[in-house]
């Protein structure tokens, strides 16, 4: 999978980078607009992330291009900016997801398969994980072929965590992902506790080995060994 | 005390007309009187000379009975005395016509007639004082009804002429709101004063509004350039995190870090919003319904509640539509349900009621009423046992006043309970 980052914060980029590396991503940085044409022409890219803010001009001269060029590269706008009138703008020009900034990379990560299975597997919609198998049209969940009922906070918990498998999880980013903004608002995560915990036991009980680690007092992990 | 400006300028004339009419009222009436007896005088004077001349040279001493019986103003009396000299006096004589006593003024004057000496007595009656002061008082009383409601018209249609682009610029002062876009119009008036009046509001108001909208600018702006900050530290925890060696300490470090962030970002989230609400940067014309961000929210907010034993009752049963804007809404019901779990007691009770009229988040919190003084400024923390920003309330307020409805705060029975009229 090639991606392209766009963006004129190079620490920004590079944590971007680091985190995405390990997952079979092959990673190129651009920081201003015409580096980035210039890579947009001579190469695809599955997924680019594009900052708006850019000091040669604004990320939506890219989006034209892209529809100039033909090219299918998703796009996930990471902007500053969180106006309606910004992301109607950016969906109008071709872009796919919007991301506002500051986020999570786990958030950013889930975004990007997301993205990349709508463009390149359509019509199948089955993720496999050792043992596990999730149905992402139907939203259920098979351990060992066997069905297990999940609510859909704990379906969308579980596609989040082995999304961002082997990585560490801070409690707050899980929040987010399944709260929204609402998570934004609180100093206390440990709701998330209940739902791990309800996961845990759903995926235990259909003799599903034991993923799901705690790290400290941090966050959670989803470990394969 | 204060009263209007037309009755201010209307009192003091006619304190003056009055004053005037008063004072003057006294010499009327001693004019008018000298006047009237100078009159009488002369009209006695000229009916001797008549007599004298015309009727005395054939009157005969037979005649005199005659005479006095046609004559109703004058007598001839035998004098004694032999003076020599006119005598005018005056006497009140009882009418038994009128049943009153009548003044007279009388004139009498020594003549000889046929070679004796005879009084020639003649009268005239007078107007009695009382008449003539209660005539006075008549046409004074006439006079200064006349003249104040005179007075009274004129000052009031004139000045109501003359202030009428004073009232005007009064009336667009007092809806100007520092805050709202809209900038108040003078139309030029024809008075000096008054245009120089317009024109120094102008550029007062047209300063302040620009200076209120460079301050709000100003927040805006800081709080999007922080964002990408914000962004490079979370994410530079994000990666930091993965890295295996990191121990159980660090990760306690990274952990306050973590909440750290979490409270920047919430504190810029927060300034954003309410910068933005100043900038009226939100539409107002969609359609939205209450019972489904309420219903919708109530899940999150039920995973909190569970976690502190709180109970959430809610009585949503009749369908609230409004017009206004959705994502102001969703964050004024999320402020609404954050800050009563926040200030619920272990083991207490929160409860939601939506009306047509009004929405009632009500909980079971401490034994002290929050001081509402302060109760919407922003960062001021009523509780400061809590992580809150201080902004909750203030964006709450916000949204309420943006939409043009009111909220209250009461506490009863240890309820703390927070109203959002529409």
């Amino acid at each position: 999978m090639k991606i392209l980052i766009i963006e004129d914060e190079i620490q920004l980029a590079e944590s971007i980078q680091g985190y995405l590396k390990s997952n079979d991503f092959v990673i190129e940085l651009a920081s201003t607009i015409e580096i980035a044409s210039e890579k947009i022409e001579l190469y695809s890219y599955d997924c680019i992330l594009l900052d708006l803010m850019l000091p040669d001009g604004n990320g939506f001269e890219i989006l034209k291009k892209l529809q100039q060029l033909n090219k299918t590269s998703g796009v996930i706008i990471l902007s500053a900016k969180e106006t309606l009138e910004t992301k109607i703008e950016g969906f109008n020009f071709g872009a796919d997801d919007y991301l506002t900034k500051p986020f999570h990379l786990s958030e950013l990560l889930v975004r990007i398969q997301a993205l990349i299975r709508r463009k390149n597997f359509q019509g199948n919609n089955i993720l496999t994980f050792e043992e596990i198998n999730i149905d992402l049209q139907s939203k259920s969940v098979k351990v060992n072929n066997i069905l297990i009922d999940t609510t859909k906070k704990e379906f969308e918990l579980l596609l989040f965590l082995i999304g961002n498998k082997n990585k560490v999880l801070s409690k707050g980013s899980i929040a987010e992902h399944l709260s929204g903004d609402l998570a934004d608002m609180l100093d206390n995560h440990d709701f998330i506790y209940a739902h791990i915990k309800n996961l845990k036991k759903k995926l235990n009980e259909a003799s599903c080995r034991d993923y799901i680690k705690t790290v400290y007092g941090f966050g959670y992990k989803w470990q394969n060994d | 005390m204060t009263e209007k400006l037309l009755s201010k300028t209307l009192k003091s004339y006619l304190l003056f007309s009055v004053v005037i009419l008063l004072v003057l009222a006294p010499v009327f009436y001693f004019f008018t009187e000298r006047l009237y007896l100078d009159d009488s005088d002369e009209t006695l004077i000229l009916r001797k000379n008549e007599f004298i001349k015309l009727t005395l040279p054939s009157m005969k001493e037979s005649d005199i009975s005659i005479w006095n019986k046609i004559s109703k103003d004058g007598k001839i009396e035998k004098s004694n005395s032999i003076s020599e000299k006119d005598s005018l006096y005056f006497h009140s004589e009882f009418d038994i016509y009128t049943n009153e006593n009548e003044p007279y003024h009388i004139l009498k004057s020594p003549i000889l007639i046929e070679g004796k000496s005879y009084s020639l007595v003649l009268r005239v009656n007078l107007i009695e004082t009382k008449d003539l002061i209660l005539n006075i008082v008549l046409l004074y009383s006439i006079i200064i009804i006349l003249l104040l409601t005179g007075l009274y018209i004129i000052t009031k249609k004139m000045s109501t002429k003359l202030w009428k682009p004073f009232y005007n610029t009064l009336n667009q002062i007092e809806q100007f709101e520092l805050d709202k876009d809209k900038i108040p119009e003078f139309t030029p008036t024809s008075i000096e004063e008054f245009d120089r009046l317009n024109n120094d509001i102008s550029k007062l108001i047209e300063k302040n509004s620009q200076i209120f909208k460079s301050q709000r600018e100003f927040v805006e702006n800081a709080a999007h350039e922080l964002q990408t900050p914000l962004a490079i530290f979370q994410l530079t925890i994000d990666s930091l995190i993965q890295d295996p060696k990191i121990t159980a300490e660090q990760f306690e470090i990274l952990t306050k870090l973590n909440n750290t962030i979490v409270r920047l970002k919430r504190l810029n989230t927060s300034l954003l919003l309410l910068s933005k609400i100043d900038g009226n940067q939100f539409v107002t014309n969609e359609k939205v319904n209450l019972n489904e961000i309420i219903f919708n929210q109530m899940d999150f907010f039920k995973d909190q509640a569970l976690a502190r034993t709180i109970e959430i009752k809610s009585d949503l049963k009749e369908n609230v539509l409004l017009t206004t804007n959705n994502e102001l809404t969703e964050i004024l019901i999320s402020n609404l349900y954050l800050n009563a779990i926040k200030h619920t007691v272990q083991n207490g009770s929160l409860s939601i009621r939506l009306t047509k009229e009004s929405l009632i988040f009500s909980n079971t919190g401490d034994h002290i009423s929050l001081d509402t003084d302060k109760l919407y400024q922003r960062f001021s923390k009523l509780n400061p046992s809590t992580h809150g920003n201080g902004l909750g309330l203030s964006i709450i307020k916000k949204i309420v006043d943006q939409n043009k409805w009111s909220i209250h705060y009461s506490f009863e029975n240890n309820q703390h309970l927070f109203e959002v009229k529409f």
